[in-house]
């Protein structure tokens, strides 16, 4: 009798424990996430495609965009949840009182050697410093970007004055023959541009001003609004969750072939191409020194009128 | 003399509607049902707007805009008639060119920017390009379909007075169709203009349409509804004299 | 335009041709000079005189075309860019048809309702499209609704221009039949205005085409304007003028349809 009744208990708990395994799985919660289609965001689709997300119960949708046009909007009139975007628009919203914030870091300047974001210029131009190109003319792919912004701290670092040089704004992929036809001075790239145009002998690399300037510097980053926070924080939580561990899976695995696969899923570029770069390390905290630094040069550029609170818009699980 | 007070009437009457959207916005904003920061209310934005002026900022960008705009626009109807005409009247040329512009112009303008970056530059001269490549397309047709849509009539009557070809499409062809062609006028001069603050965007150094999209990068939005309101302005004022070149040129359009 | 040039080239080089008998049609001429324009662009690229990896042999463009016949993902884009074109089309059109109508027949409608379309009128796409993204959000209803406003302008002004042209006569005799209003509508303006509408319609087509694609550019994560950035940033110049070959192509198709459709539906326009 008491055999029957221990191996009915044992059978009765057997049974609570399998269900509670086999439970359904509750639906995916789906997060909207616009990107945009470069190596930084590598460690997302890394994350996706190993299932990082869908183990904590979201799926993420990928929306790609080209330009700065449609992230920040979309993102406070509420298509989307979370935001590619650079650390310098950020601050520009939040300035404005649009109520972003920012909670991982995407890029970061570990190191020179992986730095694929020179200013370049033609090698018989003679172009050295800041002060050469004073009365010249420096591309950049937006004005009033992060590009732009370090663009104009190197030009003055090395002895010119960027209010005499003429920033144009070309687009990355017409930069290199801009430069060729002698239509611009110089050009600041990044990857995969800087790769293509390097290979050429009548282009030289002039700098790096990210690594020149500010070793570290934080420079992409996934942003959100305060709303979307206060309606779903356990959705957040878990994104840089499994974002981070992405993050940690890229940084192990940078000549992975499967990482090459994952990279032109998305990107279209080819795995040729992304073979003969370094791909950089990925960050996993954000640097409020860093974003610090790179706020006082915006309120040197006069792109800002007041220093912002930046614990008000980088959000504690950034760091 | 009522003519004049006619025309004077008709356009104080129609600012009402206008102002009536406006009214609308302003109470909308004021109620808080909408964001005040991607979309301000009109007060705010005139307010911006007052600030362009006494700060001096206004004219040099305004009078960019308007140089860059007469010469696409003008450019572009010399083409689009001349070869509208042109097509319309010569069967040959009609073969000639019709591929050609049919071809071109579905293209989008910012898919061709590579090419003429890579040819033209980045300047003033691909920025006319761009305006000239999609405004001369609405004329051409219009032009085209006019002469086109012709009383075969007319034509038979200046050959039976042996006219020779240029006087027939000078003194009977184009009066004929000036309606069609100043209809095809019409749509290419907010086209037109459209593309102007475009090219700006894509390779001007200052500019209305520079200035709008600068402001959009730092999320100045009120500042740049400013802009897009003395655009709004001229091109209403544009329409306003293309209005009364209009009248001037085909008094004879039927009344209703 | 260079096509001057040509035209002389064309006129000379073919002087063999019985330019009356066996014509096979004036459009041919036409096609050549295109090819001729082609071959000038295979062998500046070829021989180098003019270098930029954005000046590719058009073999390679041609080859890269092809092969997406065989499904790639210019095949999904053009469909999608065509989808919401077409959408955007006909109701920006029948909008236009319907208050070119109106407001050319009412000057108490046309008091009230012209300013606010022509005020509309210059704002520049590429300006609006943040805050229209605030009550749009960033998918089709934005593009549909940027597509449908740019084919109403030409429709509109066209229709609303050529109501205003309709010969007094025409209405006058109508009202002598003592035809309702609704009659003289259908019967006497729309005919009269149908060729005005038309041009219209016409120049709508390619615009529509135009700006699906334009707004697929700025703000798109699918059809032909994000195809032709996303080749830009991939690197494969190739693939975006197979796409620009593409969209030209089939904008001519679109325009030879509407004018055959044309000439069925309004066969007494004066032919030369």
């Amino acid at each position: 009798m008491r055999r029957i009744l221990l191996s009915m208990g044992g059978l009765l708990v057997a049974l609570l424990a399998f269900s509670h395994a086999v439970a359904p799985a509750a639906e995916l919660q789906k997060v909207r996430v616009s990107i945009i289609p470069i190596n930084d965001v590598a460690p997302l689709f890394v994350a996706i495609h190993n299932g990082y997300f869908k183990d904590v119960g979201i799926e993420i949708d990928t929306t790609p965009t080209t330009g700065g046009a449609t992230g920040i909007p979309g993102l406070v009139g509420g298509s989307f949840d979370i935001s590619y975007g650079n650390v310098v628009s950020a601050l520009l919203a939040s300035q404005q009182g649009l109520n972003v914030r920012v909670i991982a870091q995407v890029t970061k300047r570990y190191d020179r050697k992986t730095d694929t974001t020179p200013i370049i210029v033609r090698a018989d131009s003679g172009i050295k410093s800041g002060k050469d190109l004073e009365g010249k003319s420096l591309a950049v792919n937006t004005r009033n970007n992060v590009i732009w912004l370090y663009a104009r701290a190197w030009v003055k670092a090395t002895g010119g004055d960027p209010e005499k040089v003429t920033f144009k704004e070309v687009p990355f992929p017409q930069m290199e023959d801009a430069l060729l036809q002698k239509r611009i001075d110089a050009a600041f790239l990044v990857a995969p541009f800087s790769i293509v145009a390097l290979k050429k002998p009548e282009l030289t690399t002039v700098a790096y001003p990210y690594s020149d300037l500010q070793m570290g510097v934080n420079v992409g980053q996934w942003i959100t609004t305060t709303k979307v926070m206060a309606d779903k924080p356990e959705v957040i939580k878990k994104f840089v969750a499994g974002w981070r561990k992405g993050v940690e899976w890229y940084n192990e695995n940078r000549t992975n072939p499967v990482l090459y696969s994952i990279i032109t899923g998305y990107s279209k570029t080819d795995a040729s191409v992304l073979k003969t770069v370094a791909l950089e390390k990925a960050p996993l905290k954000c640097d409020l020194p860093q974003i610090k630094t790179t706020m006082d040069l915006m309120i040197e550029n006069k792109l800002l009128t007041k220093p912002l609170d930046l614990s008000k818009i980088i959000d504690p699980l950034a760091l | 003399m009522s003519q004049r007070s006619e025309t004077l009437n008709v356009n104080l009457w129609g600012f009402v509607s206008p102002v009536a959207v406006l009214c609308i916005w302003e109470t909308a904003g004021a109620l808080g049902w909408i964001n005040p920061i991607l979309l301000p209310r009109p007060s705010q934005i005139v307010l911006s707007l007052i600030e362009l002026v006494t700060d001096g900022v206004l004219f040099g960008p305004l009078l960019r805009t308007i140089a860059l705009f007469i010469v696409g626009y003008s450019l572009a109807s010399l083409i689009g008639i001349a070869i509208g005409v042109a097509m319309a009247t010569n069967r040959i040329l009609y073969g000639l060119l019709e591929p050609l512009v049919e071809c071109l112009r579905p293209v989008p303008k910012s898919a061709l920017v590579p090419v003429l970056f890579l040819f033209l530059g980045i300047g003033k001269v691909t920025m006319i390009t761009i305006v000239v490549l999609a405004a001369v397309f609405p004329i051409l047709i219009s032009t085209f379909q006019g002469v086109k849509s012709l009383d075969p009539v007319l034509l038979e009557t200046g050959r039976t007075f042996q006219v020779s070809r240029l006087r027939a499409i000078v003194s009977i062809i184009l009066p004929a169709s000036l309606p069609m062609i100043l209809a095809g006028m019409r749509t290419a001069l907010g086209l037109g203009l459209v593309l102007v603050i475009l090219a700006e965007m894509l390779a001007g150094e200052d500019g209305i349409g520079f200035r709008i999209l600068d402001l959009q990068r730092s999320f100045q939005i009120r500042d740049m509804f400013a802009w897009i309101f003395v655009l709004v302005a001229l091109g209403g004022g544009l329409m306003m004299l293309f209005g009364f070149v209009e009248q001037r040129l085909v008094p004879w359009r039927g009344k209703t | 335009m260079s096509s001057v040039s040509t035209l002389d080239d064309v006129r000379r080089g073919k002087a063999d041709v019985n330019p009356i008998a066996g014509r096979p049609g004036p459009r041919l001429y036409g096609f050549l000079l295109i090819a001729v324009l082609l071959l000038f662009w295979e062998i500046s690229s070829r021989l180098g005189w003019v270098v930029s990896s954005y000046w590719p042999p058009v073999t390679n463009i041609l080859r890269a075309a092809v092969e997406q016949l065989a499904g790639g993902d210019l095949l999904n884009a053009l469909l999608a860019t065509l989808g919401r074109a077409a959408i955007g089309y006909v109701i920006g059109s029948a909008v236009g048809v319907c208050l070119g109508i109106l407001l050319g027949k009412s000057r108490f409608l046309r008091l009230a309702l012209l300013p606010l379309i022509e005020i509309v009128r210059p704002i520049p796409t590429p300006a609006v499209i943040p805050p229209l993204i605030l009550f749009l959000g960033v998918d089709d209803a934005l593009k549909i609704f940027i597509i449908s406003l740019a084919s109403f302008f030409p429709v509109f002004t066209n229709t609303i221009s050529g109501v205003a042209a309709i010969d007094d006569t025409l209405i006058q005799t109508a009202r002598t039949f003592r035809a309702g209003w609704v009659r003289t509508l259908v019967q006497v303006v729309l005919p009269a205005t149908l060729p005005a509408i038309a041009a219209g319609l016409r120049t709508a087509t390619s615009l529509a085409f135009v700006v699906a694609v334009l707004s697929e550019m700025i703000a798109g994560s699918s059809g032909m304007g994000y195809y032709l950035v996303q080749m830009q940033y991939a690197l494969r110049p190739d693939l975006m003028y197979a796409a620009v070959l593409y969209l030209a192509i089939i904008g001519y198709c679109l325009n030879r349809a509407f004018v055959a459709l044309e000439t069925r539906c309004l066969p007494w326009m004066g032919k030369t």
